[in-house]
């Protein structure tokens, strides 16, 4: 079905009134006259009154025009174009444009100043490094654009603009390096971004939850971040990133599992040391799942696999529990869910009075009424630090859900029912894609070349080329020949 | 049917999976009691009946790719079809279907057993044999990328059980293997003849092959897959043989899990808890292998979907799998599938080679007559 084309009233009075009707008799459009013919028509509280004044009123008022295109010539605005639309016109009103009509003619002028309401640029908070840049995004579309653009002031950096949503029409914004991001995976999300039919997207949260592969799967397949220098790093390394509109995080694909784990500070700090840090969260990812629905297992089914000589400890720390191991684990585990909302949910300073009533009172208090073992306190905190270390956010929500599932399974299976959790995720990460690429790569399938960047890191001199997981049109970084030259 | 079966792009893997699934195949189930029959015919030179197995697996593997490389890319089903005929081959193809199936089974039983017999002697077989076809068709359901993925994890995690063969060490006594080669030749024949049953597997080659990218190379691969796998099987055999007392071998059901027993470090004693756990991942490749070439077969020479034979044949095992609830009853199905191993992975591959190869110059021959 083709839309009818409303077309602009030519009259002063009818097009007043089409506005009107078109906006709802809303309080804050204004209708303001110029003189000899002219009206502007905008609404009050979306555009800047500065430019408004110097820029259209103070160049086109006392003067007389008899056609459109004059105005045009006089107008000192950028963004300004033509249209016969009324349809157009009243979105463009609403995104912040002032119509300029001339009585009598059938196209009207769309100039556009929106007023630019933006916090100030500030510190990274979730997502805070010692090493290295310390800015983050906000929430203007623009002024996100522009601090990716200062990174890279590359030709090719190629940006394509959409309007998702049928009612906020919220711009998305499209950025990869042309000669460098797969063709493939820029048409696959292209089209993802196009077919999305809803109502409106708030934020690049919920986008990313709009076009990921598995809506179902537990664990996410886009990143969000808020550092722009983490994304002209990965926009150069051959992923794509959608900003939106009104949103601080932009999201990055494809993404593999591994990456989840990174971080910018991985490539600032020298390479000893982020090749440990990568380890070391690995370690604290794998103790978080699997900890507490171990000492669950151990203590239910298995104690012949405990040596006597911390049997005993062991032993003595549980005799005055009245509770059987996995009912403990839950009601620690619980607890510390509860601590850890609370405090996320808290203004910072009651956030770290509760973090000393939760974790030295009642954690004390829980021992000494007897209700749950010291050594599982000490590894319920364990598992709560190995969660808090993953970088990501979102994925450091899915590990401290996944214990869960595995405590409960090995208080009914022990062993076998950790091991059969164990696989059933292993299965799960393996059926994941990532905008149509493996999720677990670059571990299945194998792409050993992209260890040493993406597992451990080794220094720049031995990495000249791009992850190929990513499937970069441009596989070099550098040249390796040249630069041992140079050296 | 088409003898020539070219999967789609998505489906292909690299030549150097060959490596992995080969080794993953092998070592199965079978490597936590493989020592005992193989002693009681071989007794001390039970190693060399492991090397000679070994050996003739590689003949067996390059004839396999040989024959199927005479097609270019295919499957067994394919060749069947090829060298027997429409009706025929469905016969053949049919039975192949019902050894992958009673593979998959004998699998799944002997693992249960051991976790039965070892760890949860009251638990019912319906919940674990249930847990392995949930994963074994959430497993296969994601195709066969998933499946070899898992394979490929498997083999890269599984490095550190290893280790735990280096305890044992500690009390070998290697005087035991001597003197070298003193048993009867014959009895080393024997105890070669009851190990093929251990090292099956390579056989599913006959169905994988066509999935992989680079054709030539998986000759190279799988060989060195089988040579790892029988350096596994000489080393715990020799350390086994070294370790116990031939009398305690020949009454051992679980040599290899008995050894594990007494690994100890600071905190975990008592391996083989873990181990038999931990076992889980190890068979869960070989389950998803049998299990998907059985509906392959199905889709190729039946063409009854995918899905729909998974489900069909996972009840049925499942169903079929209560009924195996003793030793003796285990065994004997183990004893049943020594010469039916035997017959159709290690004689009937040198069968249809050469069936493969005359009817191929057979028929180049007419065309040239043409």
């Amino acid at each position: 079905m083709e839309k009818i084309i409303r077309p602009i009233p030519p009259t002063t009075e009818e097009m007043t009134l089409a506005l009107k009707k078109g906006l709802q008799n809303s309080a804050d459009l204004m209708v303001k006259s110029a003189g000899s013919g002219m009206t502007l028509l905008y609404i009050d509280t979306l555009i800047e009154k500065l430019m408004l004044h110097q820029d259209i009123l103070g160049r086109i008022k006392d003067e007389s025009f008899s056609e459109i295109d004059a105005i045009m010539g006089e107008i000192t605005v950028s963004d300004i174009k033509k249209s016969k639309n009324l349809d157009e016109a009243i979105m463009a009103v609403l995104t912040g444009s002032v119509i300029v009509h001339l009585n009598g003619d059938s196209s009207v002028l769309l100039v556009n100043i929106p007023s630019d309401e933006k916090r100030a640029l500030s510190k990274s908070e979730n997502e805070s490094q010692v090493v290295g840049s310390q800015i983050a995004f906000n929430e203007s579309l623009s002024t996100n654009i522009q601090l990716i653009r200062r990174y890279l002031a590359d030709p090719n950096l190629c940006q394509e603009m959409f309007h998702i949503g049928t009612r906020t029409h919220t711009a998305v914004s499209m950025l990869y390096i042309k000669d460098i991001a797969s063709e493939e995976y820029v048409n696959n999300l292209r089209e993802r971004l196009t077919s999305i039919k809803i109502d409106g997207i708030i934020d690049s949260a919920v986008l990313s939850q709009l076009i990921e592969d598995s809506s179902l799967s537990l664990f996410p397949q886009m990143t969000v971040t808020e550092r722009p220098d983490l994304v002209s790093h990965w926009l150069l390394n051959g992923k794509i990133t959608v900003l939106v509109n009104g949103s601080t995080l932009a999201i990055c694909c494809p993404h593999s599992f591994i990456e989840f784990f990174h971080t910018m500070e991985d490539i600032n700090v020298r390479w000893h040391i982020a090749t440990f840090l990568r380890l070391l969260r690995m370690a604290g990812v794998f103790m978080s799942i699997f900890f507490t629905a171990v000492y669950v297992a151990v203590l239910t089914y298995h104690y012949e696999i405990v040596p006597q000589a911390l049997l005993i400890p062991l032993s003595e720390s549980r005799a005055r529990v009245p509770f059987p191991p996995l009912f403990e684990a839950f009601l620690l585990e619980f607890m510390i869910e509860f601590l850890r909302e609370a405090g996320s949910r808290m203004p910072t300073k009651v956030g770290q009075t509760i973090g000393i009533v939760g974790g030295i009172v009642i954690g004390t208090a829980a021992v000494d009424a007897g209700f749950t073992s010291n050594i599982l306190i000490i590894i319920v905190a364990l598992g709560a630090l190995g969660s808090f270390i993953t970088p990501s956010y979102t994925m450091g929500n899915v590990i401290r859900i996944l214990r869960f599932p595995l405590i409960l399974l090995a208080g009914c299976w022990g062993l076998y029912g950790i091991m059969f959790g164990f696989c059933l995720l292993l299965l799960h990460l393996l059926r994941q894609t990532t905008l149509g690429a493996p999720f677990m790569a670059p571990f299945y399938p194998p792409r050993f070349a992209d260890w040493k960047t993406n597992i451990i890191r080794l220094p720049f001199t031995y990495t000249s080329n791009r992850p190929i997981e990513l499937r970069p049109k441009d596989e070099h970084k550098y040249n390796p020949e040249k630069a041992k030259k140079q050296k | 049917m088409k003898a020539n079966y070219q999967p789609k792009p998505p489906l292909l893997v690299n030549a150097f999976m060959a490596f992995y699934i080969m080794h993953d195949l092998q070592v199965g189930v079978g490597i936590n009691g493989f020592q005992r029959y193989i002693y009681m015919y071989a007794k001390h030179d039970s190693w060399v009946s492991v090397i000679l197995v070994g050996l003739l697996v590689h003949l067996i593997v390059f004839l396999i790719l040989k024959t199927l490389q005479l097609y270019g890319s295919t499957d067994i089903f394919g060749v069947h079809d090829d060298v027997f005929g429409k009706i025929i081959g469905k016969v053949f193809n049919a039975i192949f279907i019902v050894y992958c199936l009673y593979a998959t089974l004998i699998t799944l039983i002997n693992y249960i057993e051991i976790v039965q017999s070892w760890i949860f002697p009251e638990t019912p077989i319906w919940l674990f044999s249930l847990s392995l076809f949930l994963l074994m068709i959430y497993g296969i359901t994601g195709g066969i990328r998933v499946i070899i993925g898992i394979c490929f994890f498997n083999v890269i995690i599984s490095l550190w059980v290893l280790f735990l063969l280096l305890f044992p060490l500690k009390y070998a006594d290697f005087s035991q293997l001597l003197p070298v080669l003193d048993t009867n030749p014959l009895g080393i024949i024997k105890g070669t003849y009851r190990m093929t049953s251990t090292v099956l597997g390579f056989e599913l080659f006959f169905v994988l092959y066509p999935h992989f990218k680079e054709k030539s190379k998986v000759q190279l691969y799988s060989h060195l897959g089988i040579l790892i796998s029988t350096i596994v099987y000489v080393a715990i055999m020799v350390i086994s043989i070294a370790y116990f007392s031939p009398g305690q071998l020949v009454s051992n059901i679980w040599a290899t899990l008995t050894m594990f027993r007494i690994s100890k470090i600071p905190f975990i004693e008592r391996f083989e808890y873990v181990t038999i756990a931990y076992w889980m991942i190890i068979i869960l490749p070989n389950l998803m292998f049998y299990m998907w070439s059985a509906i392959r077969g199905m889709e190729r020479s039946f063409k009854v979907v995918e899905k729909k034979s998974l489900l069909i044949f996972s009840i049925l095992l499942f169903v079929v799998s209560l009924f195996f609830k003793t030793r003796l009853e285990i065994s004997r199905l183990n004893q049943l599938f020594v010469p039916i191993g035997f017959y159709l992975a290690f004689c009937y591959p040198i069968l249809l080679f050469f069936l493969a190869f005359i009817k191929r110059k057979w028929k180049s021959n007419k065309e040239q007559a043409l």
